[in-house]
């Protein structure tokens, strides 16, 4: 099965994005957790194109693609702003006391940490992929 | 969001009701520093009705930590969370430097402390 949206770079189609993703992830037969966890990786790929991509312009929009199988799904994430690979991001410090913790830069590592693959592409128009696949345990 | 507040022995508990992401975390911020400029240093923020957060909600409760433990000795902490919610606080660390407590009440005791 697959679902394709375009959206506005506005935050508050977030939860609608969200709900979605909830849908799928329960099609495909994932846990709870399992879905919390698909749920937040494609929130935060899209909170980053929305912001840092996109720079909440809402006359400038992006794509994303759900596609999911029993116990799999993908999602791909598309738009044309600044280059960018997500993927060579260095892991923030998670350890630090508070007064030392920098705020921020969480995002990228949730995705990493959640999801079972990332990758991006950008193609000789300028346009950016962001591919992320979750598979359910017993299917990795 | 929804965001309701009730006072006591000087500890605001904080209810919020909703996705607490980038679209919300604005609002959240907002209403936290209104109370923190009415002169409130301790804050519970009750998260059992919210049903999902992201960074943005995280680094929203970070800088008003850090704020309330720099500048007027005041401190936040975070009450009955869902578990997909306690989860976004474990993997990031967050459970490290904020308390995370199963009740409000038992929150807004530790402060007394
Ligand atoms: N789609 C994107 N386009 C351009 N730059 C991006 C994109 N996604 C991320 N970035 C850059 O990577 C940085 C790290 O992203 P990450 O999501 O980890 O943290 P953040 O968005 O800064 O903060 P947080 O997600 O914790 O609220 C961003 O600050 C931004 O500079
Ligand atoms: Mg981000």
């Amino acid at each position: 099965m697959q679902q394709s949206f375009e959206f506005p770079a506005d935050t508050a189609v977030l939860a609608k994005i969200g709900e979605a993703t909830v849908a799928a992830g329960r099609s495909a037969g994932f846990t709870e957790s399992e879905i919390g966890d698909i749920q937040l990786a494609v929130d935060e790929a899209c909170t980053n194109t929305i912001m840092h991509g996109l720079k909440e312009d809402p006359s400038r929009t992006f794509q994303v693609v759900l596609r999911w199988a029993s116990g799999e799904v993908e999602i791909f994430i598309r738009e044309t702003g600044d280059p960018f690979d997500p993927t060579e991001v260095p892991q923030p410090d998670i350890t630090a006391a508070l007064e030392d913790r920098s705020v921020g830069g969480l995002g990228i590592y949730f995705i990493k940490q959640l999801m079972d693959e990332v990758k991006y592409r950008i193609d000789e128009k300028g346009m950016k992929t962001l591919y992320m696949v979750k598979r359910g345990a017993g299917c990795r | 969001m929804k965001i309701t507040e009730n006072v006591q022995n000087n500890v605001s508990r904080i209810f919020l009701d909703g996705r607490f992401d980038a679209n919300t975390c604005g609002e959240v911020e907002q209403f936290i520093r209104k109370r923190i400029d009415d002169g409130m240093h301790y804050f519970v923020l009750d998260m059992e009705n919210v049903s999902f957060i992201a960074s943005a909600g995280l680094r929203v409760v970070l800088v008003i930590a850090k704020e309330l433990r720099n500048t007027s000795r005041g401190d936040l902490c975070i009450a009955s969370p869902q578990p997909n919610v306690r989860k976004v606080f474990e993997i990031s660390g967050i459970d490290n430097v904020l308390q995370i407590h199963e009740d409000v009440e038992r929150a807004a005791k530790g402060f007394l402390q």
